[in-house]
Parts: structure tokens; sequence; C-alpha cells
């Protein structure tokens, strides 16, 4: 299988703490890839990484099958980015800002006008960039990134700031390009919501350590159905349970199971019924995927 | 490089450094006009005047506004983290360091230039009479542009290290100062390299050769704190975290 | 409010490298002249034939200067400290008058050139008596040398303090800084109301008590047209 990026090992330190250990990233082609991880995981470490700007301690990078320390210049012709806060010279206009690279990146004149259009900042486009407002600048950053039309985009947060109006537009726009530009591309965000919707495969990093890497599919699967059980006497049937060896969690009058197979579900409501209690009611409860990411990165911690 | 050298130029075009290197000529100005001595000197009515002037100018205020200049062109890096973006880009670290180092030295050069029309304009206003000391006054601007090599380089060095302004400056304050007493020391002045624009301005040197200051010192004193300026500055760009 | 404005401030400068470069300053200046009598003591010695006076003078040379680029130096990191983290916004939102927040700066940076002209008498008296120039040591000419400068600089560290507190850019009072020293080292040919010859003590009556007089007069002034510009501005 060919991958986009592959990382192998990779670790960072800084000082004492390791900020990325032994990560193992792998994205394939056409892919939307949700990097996820809460505040201070390692994700813009691990961008920074991706793009040379840092070296790692340890470990390896390839991207497009070629190693990065051989070969950065070759690969950044094909990345665009955004880390972080977006990058700008203030004392430049937005157009200004895009020409001045566009000098190294040798596109044309055009493309400055076409990729402001998509960030719609057209109309803004000879104003200096110290006068933006916070989602100004970050439109201006995806416009950069964007445009010397890379086959990769990495892009770290890029909805920080946005109104809800321009989260949907830069959602909208990055669903968009795997298919019209072959895009491939990798987004990090502390919220799963964010990107529930667009990435086709997760990472979840935690502590440096990448502790889930599959399709959005299979995180939902991952999701822990839970049984709730409302009966009359909540204590008394813990105990009962409890007692049979089976593991019960009584909360805000409700029973709590972890998953269970429906034979096992149908010999504890007979077991229940047989001690004289009343089940009002039998629930199933599909936990959301923002609940699988709490919980995955908090048993990690 | 002609790529980033263009980039280079566009950003520093539009920040406020025009403004800096025009103070060279007023400098230039002020001191010839006004720190005139009573001519007692025989010979030609520019030596005297090309001679206060470059003293202080040589001594003082080329070395001090070149690192100004090296800030200037890092300023914009560091604001709002241009570093990360230009080096997201393709181009190698290496490149990107000679590129910025090259333009400050063009821009040095301009400088020099802009203080040749104040010194012309100097005697102009004075209304001197005596030949234009053509040779000698192009030793001198070529000359001190020359002995700037290993300063800008250091500069841009402590321009990349630190953020601030001031950080750098004070580096460049505390190698300037003692120039002063340096040049008054024939046995310190030759070998420290913040001596050497006073040493290569400094009309009445050695006038056979090429600059007032000998081969030699040029090549070991200038030629190696420049090597020696440039590739460390070179080396801590690429290990440089952004 | 002022005591705790202050105590924030020098909180702030913590680290900063400001206490380094008080104590640095007047070193530097006494140090030139260690090395210029260890290399020629008996030239200069044989210069005049009071050696104490004729040390003080020498001393005095590089004091102007290091004054000048000292106080470009210190005012460009105090404005600095606030620009560079867009603190500005919420320093003068605090329960605080904006011109506190100005007086704050300007007392804090003028206690720690104050300490460094205290520590430049310190280091030149050592090293004069190191240096056996003679019984008499003229304590008053070197008071008036190590105070009255600092006095007399008082309207550059005004001036230089509301150019970096108003500029974004700091390459301005940095600049102005080094047309500043320009100026001071050309001081013997400027007219007396240039306030860049006024730490050398130099005027046409021969009185340098006049400089210093002159230097916390128009320091106050223009102390005050910097605080009022600061309060007017918008704060970004
Ligand atoms: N330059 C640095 N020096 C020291 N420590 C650093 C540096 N950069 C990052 N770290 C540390 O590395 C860890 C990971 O930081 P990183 O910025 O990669 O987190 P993140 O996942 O991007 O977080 P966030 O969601 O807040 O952006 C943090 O603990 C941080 O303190
Ligand atoms: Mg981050």
């Amino acid at each position: 299988m060919e991958y986009v990026i592959k990382t192998e090992g990779l670790t960072k330190k800084f000082g004492k703490e390791t900020a990325v250990d032994r990560l193992d990233m792998k994205i394939r082609k056409g892919e939307i890839y949700g990097f996820l991880g809460p505040n201070g995981a390692g994700k813009s470490t691990t961008i920074r990484m991706l793009l040379g700007l840092m070296k790692p301690d340890s470990g390896m990078v390839r991207v497009f099958n070629k190693d990065l320390k051989k070969e950065r210049i070759h690969i950044l012709k094909r990345v665009g980015s955004l880390v972080e806060n977006p990058s700008y010279y203030p004392h430049l206009t937005a157009y200004e800002n895009l020409e001045a690279l566009r000098k190294i990146l040798r596109v044309s004149e055009a493309r400055i006008h076409e990729v402001l259009e998509i960030v719609r900042l057209s109309d803004v486009a000879h104003k200096k960039v110290k006068g933006f407002s916070l989602g100004m600048k970050q439109r201006l950053g995806i416009a950069v990134s964007m445009l010397h039309q890379p086959e990769l985009l990495i892009l770290d947060e890029p909805t920080n700031g946005l109104d809800p109006s321009g989260i949907i537009e830069i959602r909208n726009l990055i669903q968009r390009l795997p298919e019209e530009y072959g895009m491939t591309i990798l987004i990090s965000s502390h919220l799963l919501s964010e990107i529930d919707q667009i990435a086709t495969t997760v990472g979840v990093i935690s502590k440096g350590k990448m502790i889930f890497q599959d399709s959005i599919h299979a995180m939902r699967k991952h999701s822990r159905q839970t049984i709730i059980l409302k009966v009359n006497d909540g204590k008394r049937a813990e105990h009962i349970l409890q007692g049979k060896g089976i593991y019960a969690n009584y909360q805000d009058s409700m029973l709590l199971l972890s998953k269970l197979s429906d034979q096992k579900v149908a010999e504890i409501v007979r077991m229940l019924v047989q001690n004289g209690l009343a089940i009002y009611r039998v629930e199933e409860k599909q936990s959301s995927l923002e609940d699988i990411f709490l919980q995955m990165t908090r048993e990690e911690a | 490089m002609r790529y980033i050298l263009q980039s280079e130029w566009y950003k520093l075009r539009k920040s406020k450094i025009i403004f800096i290197i025009f103070t060279s000529p007023l400098v230039g100005l002020f001191l010839g006009l006004t720190t005139q001595l009573v001519n007692e000197m025989e010979g030609n009515e520019w030596y005297l005047s090309l001679f206060t002037m470059n003293v202080t100018y040589a001594l003082l205020f080329l070395p001090l506004i070149t690192g100004v200049l090296a800030s200037i062109i890092c300023r914009y890096e560091h604001q709002e983290g241009g570093w990360k973006q230009l080096l997201a880009l393709p181009v190698t670290r290496g490149k990107v360091f000679v590129a910025k180092y090259v333009l400050l030295m063009f821009l040095v050069l301009f400088m020099q230039l802009l203080y040749f029309v104040a010194i012309y304009l100097v005697g102009w206003i004075n209304g001197f009479t005596d030949p234009f000391p053509m040779d000698i006054v192009w030793k001198s601007i070529l000359g001190g542009w020359v002995a700037t090599f290993p300063l800008v380089a250091l500069q841009l060095w402590m321009s990349i290290l630190f953020k601030s302004f001031a950080a750098p400056f004070t580096v460049n304050v505390i190698f300037t100062l003692p120039t002063i007493l340096a040049v008054n020391s024939e046995k310190f002045g030759p070998y420290y390299p913040w001596a050497q624009p006073f040493a290569m301005m400094n009309v009445g040197g050695n006038v056979g050769d090429v600059f007032f200051i000998p081969w030699e010192q040029l090549l070991t004193v200038v030629g190696g704190s420049f090597l020696l300026f440039f590739i460390g500055g070179y080396m801590y760009f690429q290990r440089k975290p952004v | 409010m002022l005591r705790q404005l202050l105590v924030a401030d020098f909180l702030k400068i913590k680290r900063k490298g400001f206490w380094l470069l008080t104590f640095l300053g007047p070193l530097g200046v006494v140090a030139l002249q260690m090395v210029n009598y260890g290399l020629r003591k008996d030239y200069l010695l044989q210069q005049s034939d009071n050696d104490w006076e004729y040390y003080l003078s020498n001393v005095h040379s590089f004091t102007p200067l290091a004054l000048i680029l000292g106080i470009a130096i210190f005012t460009s990191i105090i404005a600095n400290i606030e620009n560079e983290t867009n603190a500005w916004k919420q320093l003068v939102s605090l329960p605080v008058s904006k011109m506190s927040v100005y007086l704050s700066k300007f007392t804090a940076l003028a206690s720690l050139l104050l300490v460094s002209s205290i520590l430049l008498m310190v280091f030149t008296l050592l090293f004069g008596v190191f240096l056996d120039l003679g019984e008499e040591i003229p304590y008053v000419e070197l008071f008036q040398y190590s105070f009255y400068p600092y006095f007399a600089a008082l309207p550059i560290l005004s001036l230089q303090l509301w150019i970096a507190i108003v500029s974004k850019n700091q390459g301005i009072p940095i600049t102005t800084g080094v047309l500043g020293v320009v100026f001071a080292y050309s001081a013997y040919y400027l007219p007396d109301w240039m306030i860049w010859k006024w730490p050398s003590l130099m005027n046409a009556w021969g009185e340098p008590v006049v400089n210093a007089l002159l230097g916390v007069g128009l320091g106050c002034v223009l102390y005050l047209v910097g605080m009022f510009d600061f309060v007017r501005r918008d704060v970004k």
C-alpha cells in the first residue's frame, strides 16, 4: 500500500518531556485524515516535523514515499500548510502577502485571485493584514496553503477563530478538495465534532502517543453500547447483580450495564423479576463519537 | 535563489527601511556641515572635510546602523510566524540565509553611495574649489563597505537568534564602543574587526594599495572574521527551531 | 497605585537583562579605561599635571555614549515587553490610569539608570585608587562626572521612552538612539540647545551644573508631552 504520509517511530523531546512518542502515522492518498488530540497532545509538534520545521530526535518521515530528510524541497513543492496560528507579514496587504510567496512558488498571478476568491477575501485583498480580524487572518492562511495547488494539504486547527458560517464554509471547501483536485488532507483538531462529518480516517493522539488510528467507521464500531435498566429499587438490584458477579453501576436512579449479549440481558431481567423487582424500562444507549474520544483520551491519561 | 531574493526584496520594499537608509546621507551632511575645523592643513580642502566626516561615520554610525538593517530584515519573519511559513516553502534554509545576507549587503552599498552624494553636497555647500579627489573618496566608500561584510554577518546571526531589536543592538554596541579606543592603538586597532570600517575609510592611510589598509590585514582580519560570523550564523540558522 | 505598577514593572523586566545591563554599562565604561591605562599608563600620566582630573575626563569621554545607547536599549526593551505579547490592551484595561502606567515605566528606567550612575561612581573610584593617581581624591568632581550626565540625559530618556512606546516598529527608537550617539560624539561642535550635547557637560559658560539642571527641567517637560500623547492614543 502506498501512503502519502508515513511516519515510523517519530519521536521529539523537549528537555525531559517527550512531546511526540514513537508515533506511526499512515495516511493514504485521497483521505481526509482527522488528527485528534487534546491540548498539548503533540499535534502541532508532529505537524512541524512533517514539514521539516523541527528535526525529530528519532524516527522517520516519508511523504509521497520519499524520505523527508533527503528530499525536503522536492516534497514541499507539493505540500501546502497552515501551522498553528496563521503566519503573515503584517505590513503587507493580503494580496501582497500572497505575491511575496508567489515569487518563490512560481505560480501564475491569476492564482492569487483564485485563492482569494475561494476563501472569500477578494473584497479586502488590498487591506493591510495587521488590520484583519482573527477569522480573516485564518482565511488568508488557508489561501496561502492552497496557493500552489498542493497535492497534500496540512492544516493545523484551520477553523480556529472562524464564525459558524466560516467553519461550515471551510468544511465544505475541504470536503470538495479530494474529489475535485485529488488532494490528500491532514487536518488537526481537538474537537471530534469539528471533523467527524468530513474525515474519512482518524488518528487520535494523547500525550504524544497514537492511541487510535483507523477509519471513522471503525471508530464508530468502537463505540460501546450501554444497557440502561430502570427499576423500582436500584440499590437492591445493584446488590443482587453484584452478588452474581455481574458488574452494574447505579446512578441517577438508573442501573447501567456495559455491553452484554442479548441472552445475558434476558437472564438478568429474569433474575431481577424473580427477586420481586419491578422493571420499568430496558434501553440501549449508543455513546457518541465525542464520548468515545473523551473516553479514549481519558483512559490513556 | 533568484526567486528567493525577489521575494525578500518584495517584502522589504514595503517596510520602512528606506527611512533608515536615508539617515546615512543626513548624518553625512550633519557631520560635514557642523564639525568644521579650521583648515590649517595645506593641500586639498576636501581632505579635512572627508577626514572629520569619516571618523564619526565609520567609527559609530556605520557599524551600528548596519545592525539595525539586519534586525529589520528579520523583523517581519519573527512577528507573526513568518519563519514558519517561509521555511515550509520549498526553499533551503541556506538559500534563505544567503538571500537575506546578499540583500543586506546591497542595502549597505546603496547607503554608502548616498553617503558619497552627501560628501559631494558638503563640498558644494561649503564652496570648495579644489579638485574633487575621486579616487580617494571611492576608496573609502568601497573600503567602508567591504569592512562591513563581517559585521553584517554577525548582526544577521544575532537578528535571527533574537526576536527583539534591543538584544542584537546590545551586542552591536558592546563591540562597537571599544572601537573608539582600539583605533588609537597601533597594536590592537588593525586586528579588531569593528575598527576596520574606520581603517578603510580613514583617508590618509596607506595610499599605495587598493584600499587604505594592507591586503594581509584585509584578508586575515576582515576575511577571517567574515568567515567566522557568516559560517556561525549559517550553521545556527540550519538548526534554529521554528 | 503607582507602587503596585512599579512592582509589576520590576517583575516584568526580570530575566530581560536589565540588571545585567545596569551593571555592565558602568563597568564597561570603566573597563575601557582599564584597558587604556593598562596599555599605556606612562604615556597617559604624562599628559597632564592633575592625574585624577585627567583620569576622570577619560572615563567621562565614554559616559555620554554609554548613557545614550543604554537609554535606547532600555526604552526599547521595556516597550517591547508589552508590544510583543500584545499586553498593552491588557495592562490598560486594568483599573489603573494610563498616566500612572506611563509614569511607572519612566520611574523604573530612571531608577535603573540612577543605580548605573552610582555604580559608575564606585567603579571609577575603585579603579582610580588602584591606579594610585595621588592622595587627593577629587570627590566633588567624581560626584559631578558620575551624576550630572545622568540628570543631563533625562530629556533623552523622556524622548526615547516616548518614541519607543508609540512605535510599533522598534527600529525607529533604535535608529534614533544611533543618531543620538552620533550627535553625542560630535558634542564639541553642537550648539548648546541640542539635548544630545548635554551629557557631555560642555556649555558656553563652562558650568556643568547648568546641563544637569536644564536636563531635569526639560526632562520633565518632555516626559509630560510623551505621557499626554500616550494617554491620548488608542490602545491597539
Ligand atoms: N518549543 C517548545 N519548547 C518546549 N516544549 C514544547 C515546545 N513546543 C511544544 N512543546 C510541548 O510539547 C507538547 C506538545 O505540544 P503541541 O503544541 O504539539 O500540542 P498540540 O497537540 O498542538 O496542542 P494544542 O491543541 O493546544 O494546539 C506540549 O506539552 C508542549 O508544552
Ligand atoms: Mg497545536
